[in-house]
C-alpha cells in the first residue's frame, strides 16, 4: 500500500457529469483530484454548480455519469451501509443550515458523535467544549430554531467539526456570521487543515480568499479550473 | 440484532408528534381486543377437544338392554346377573383401570330431564350402564372385547362414544381453524396499517432523515428510532385491548356455562391460556416493532 501513487488522493472525480432529471448537464466531464490535507476555495458565479460539487463530495448525490472516488471507493459501487461510514469522515456546513429545528443547538452539535454511538458523558464534554469556542454557550439548549440566522450558521459550523472529520466541505460558511467571528471561524478551519483535514469552501467573499492563499476550484461553463493563489484573471466572476 | 432502547423520549426524529399515533394506539386496541377474544375462543375450543379426545380414547360405555320378556322380574334379574358377569369381566382386563356400574339413582338422574321427577327405573325395562374407564395410552381392541362380552352378556351392546364425538371434534376442529384464520388476519391487517403510517411518517420526516443519512446515519439507526416508538404504541395499544378483552372473555364464559349438557363446560381455560392472554401485549409490541423496523430499512433502501 505505502507504493500507492493514488494513496494521498481523497477525493477524486473523472469525467464527471450531473444532472437533475432530464434537465441539462449543471456540470460536465469535471476531472478533480484533491489531495488529503489539501485547502481549496470553490468559486463561480450563482448557477455554475457549486452546490452540486459539493453535494457528489459528501456523497448525498451520485454523478449523472463519470466516476467519483472517495477515500479510495468508487462510490457508484459502494454499498449504504459504508457510504453511512464514509459520511462520518465528512463534515458539511451547509448553506442553508439544515439543522434540526426542534431540537436544541447542543442536540445538533450532538448528532454526529450520537450517530456514531459515542457515550452521553463524552458527547457533553466535548459538544459543551465547541459551542463555548463558537460562542453559543448561553443558548445550548434553546430550540434551534429560536436562534438568530449567524447563530445557526455557527452550530451548523460547530455539527460539522465537532468529529474532527477528514474532509470538512463548508458551502458560504461565513455568510451570516458578524465580521469579528468571521476570522475566528475561519481560523477553525484553517487549524483543523493543518491537523490533516482537507478543507473545502465554496464561497463568493473575496476578502476571504484574498487574506487566505489557498488554490480555488473555479466553475465555469460547467467545467472546473484550479486557479493558485495569486494568479486571479479578470474574467474570473466570484 | 441488537436493540438500544435508549429511552422512549423522542431523538431526532419527532416521532411523538406524529398524528398517526392516536390512530395506531387504536387500531392496535381493537385488534389485540378481538384476537384476545378469538384466542380464548382457540384456546378454550383446543381443551375442549382435549377433554373429548381423551374421553374418547380413555373410556367406554357398556349397556346391558333387558330381554324383551312378559315376566319384568326375571327379565331384571337376568339384567343384572349380565350387568355383574360384564363387571367381573371387565375388573379383570389389565388395560381398565375403573369399572363403574351406575345405580339406579344415578340413572334416574339421567332420566329426570325426559321423564320427569317420579319414575321408578324398576318399573321399566332401562337399559343397565356401566361407565369404564381405560388406563392411559391402554390400546383395547374394541372388536374382540365385544365378542367377548356377547359370549357372557349377550344382552351387552358396546359404545366407544367415537362415533357422536367425531362429529364434534370435527366441526370444534373446523371452528378451530377459522379462528385461526381470523387470528392471522388481525395480525396481517394490524401489521398493513402499521405499514403505512410508518410509510406516511417517513414522508412527513423526510428532510429530518435526510440530515440523519448526511451525519452518517446508518438506516438500522432511523429504524431503531421508528422501532422503539411504534413497540411502545404496540404495548400501550395491547394493555388497553387485552384490558377490555378480560370482561369479555368472562361473560362469553359465563354465557356458555348456561348452557346445559356438559359439552361446552369442558371449555375452561386453562392458567396457561391465561398467561398466553396476558402476554398479548408484548405479542402486539413485537409485531409492531418488527413490522416498523423492516418497513423503514426496506423504504429507506430505496433512497442514496
Amino acid at each position: 500500500m505505502a507504493n500507492n501513487p493514488k494513496k494521498d488522493i481523497i477525493i477524486e472525480m473523472e469525467n464527471v457529469g450531473i444532472r437533475y432529471g432530464r434537465g441539462p448537464e449543471i456540470l460536465s466531464n469535471v476531472n478533480l483530484s484533491l489531495e488529503r490535507g489539501s485547502f481549496h476555495f470553490l468559486t463561480g458565479r450563482s448557477g455554475a454548480g457549486k452546490t452540486s460539487l459539493l453535494s457528489m463530495m459528501y456523497l448525498a448525490q451520485k454523478p449523472s455519469r463519470g466516476r467519483v472516488s472517495v477515500f479510495g471507493n468508487n462510490v457508484n459501487f459502494t454499498n449504504r451501509n459504508s457510504l453511512a461510514m464514509f459520511r462520518r469522515r465528512i463534515g458539511v456546513v451547509f448553506q442553508d443550515f439544515r439543522l434540526l429545528e426542534h431540537t436544541s443547538a447542543f442536540d445538533n452539535v450532538a448528532l454526529p458523535l450520537r450517530v456514531c454511538g459515542m457515550g452521553e458523558k463524552e458527547i457533553k464534554k466535548r459538544v459543551n467544549e465547541l459551542l463555548r469556542w463558537v460562542e453559543i454557550d448561553r443558548s445550548t439548549s434553546a430550540l434551534t430554531s429560536t436562534l438568530s440566522g449567524g447563530e445557526k450558521q455557527r452550530v451548523a459550523i460547530a455539527r460539522a467539526v465537532i468529529n474532527r472529520p477528514d474532509i470538512l466541505l463548508a458551502d458560504e460558511p461565513t455568510g451570516n456570521v458578524d465580521n469579528d467571528i468571521a476570522p475566528k471561524l475561519m481560523k477553525l478551519f484553517v487549524e483543523l487543515n493543518r491537523l490533516g483535514t482537507t478543507v473545502v469552501i465554496a464561497t463568493h467573499n473575496e476578502n476571504l480568499i484574498r487574506d487566505f492563499k489557498y488554490p480555488c476550484i473555479h466553475l465555469k461553463n460547467k467545467g472546473l479550473s484550479i486557479v493558485k493563489p495569486g494568479e486571479r484573471t479578470d474574467d474570473m466572476e466570484i | 440484532m441488537i436493540w438500544k432502547f435508549k429511552s422512549l423520549r423522542d431523538r431526532e426524529l419527532p416521532l411523538s408528534k406524529d398524528s398517526s399515533n392516536l390512530f395506531l394506539k387504536v387500531m392496535i386496541s381493537i385488534s389485540v381486543f378481538l384476537f384476545s377474544v378469538t384466542l380464548a375462543g382457540v384456546l378454550s375450543i383446543n381443551s375442549m377437544l382435549v377433554n373429548w379426545n381423551s374421553s374418547i380414547l380413555g373410556s367406554l360405555t357398556v349397556q346391558i338392554i333387558p330381554e324383551n320378556s312378559v315376566d319384568k322380574e326375571k327379565a331384571r334379574n337376568e339384567t343384572i346377573i349380565q350387568e355383574q358377569r360384564t363387571v367381573a369381566m371387565l375388573e379383570a382386563m389389565p388395560e381398565v383401570q375403573k369399572v363403574t356400574p351406575l345405580t339406579d339413582e344415578q340413572l334416574q338422574r339421567l332420566l329426570k330431564p325426559w321423564l320427569g321427577d317420579d319414575i321408578k327405573t324398576q318399573d321399566l325395562p332401562i337399559p343397565r350402564l356401566i361407565d369404564v374407564r381405560l388406563k392411559p395410552g391402554a390400546d383395547v381392541d374394541f372388536n374382540i372385547l365385544a365378542q367377548k362380552l356377547a359370549h357372557i352378556a349377550p344382552q351387552a351392546s358396546l359404545d366407544n362414544h367415537k362415533l357422536w364425538l367425531n362429529k364434534l371434534i370435527n366441526f370444534a376442529a373446523g371452528l378451530k381453524m377459522l379462528a385461526l384464520a381470523v387470528l392471522m388476519l388481525v395480525v396481517c391487517v394490524t401489521s398493513g396499517a402499521i405499514f403505512y403510517t410508518t410509510q406516511t411518517s417517513l414522508g412527513l420526516h423526510k428532510d429530518v432523515i435526510e440530515i440523519l443519512h448526511l451525519m452518517g446515519a446508518k438506516d438500522t439507526y432511523i429504524a431503531q428510532q421508528y422501532a422503539v416508538r411504534t413497540a411502545w404504541l404496540g404495548g400501550i395499544g395491547g394493555v388497553i385491548g387485552v384490558a377490555i378483552s378480560i370482561p369479555v372473555i368472562f361473560l362469553i364464559a359465563h354465557l356458555a356455562q348456561q348452557i346445559e349438557g356438559g359439552i361446552i363446560n369442558e371449555a375452561n381455560l386453562s392458567t396457561g391460556a391465561w398467561i398466553i392472554i396476558l402476554s398479548l401485549p408484548l405479542f402486539s409490541s413485537l409485531v409492531a416493532m418488527q413490522t416498523a423496523y423492516y418497513t423503514v430499512k426496506r423504504t429507506l433502501e430505496r433512497m442514496m
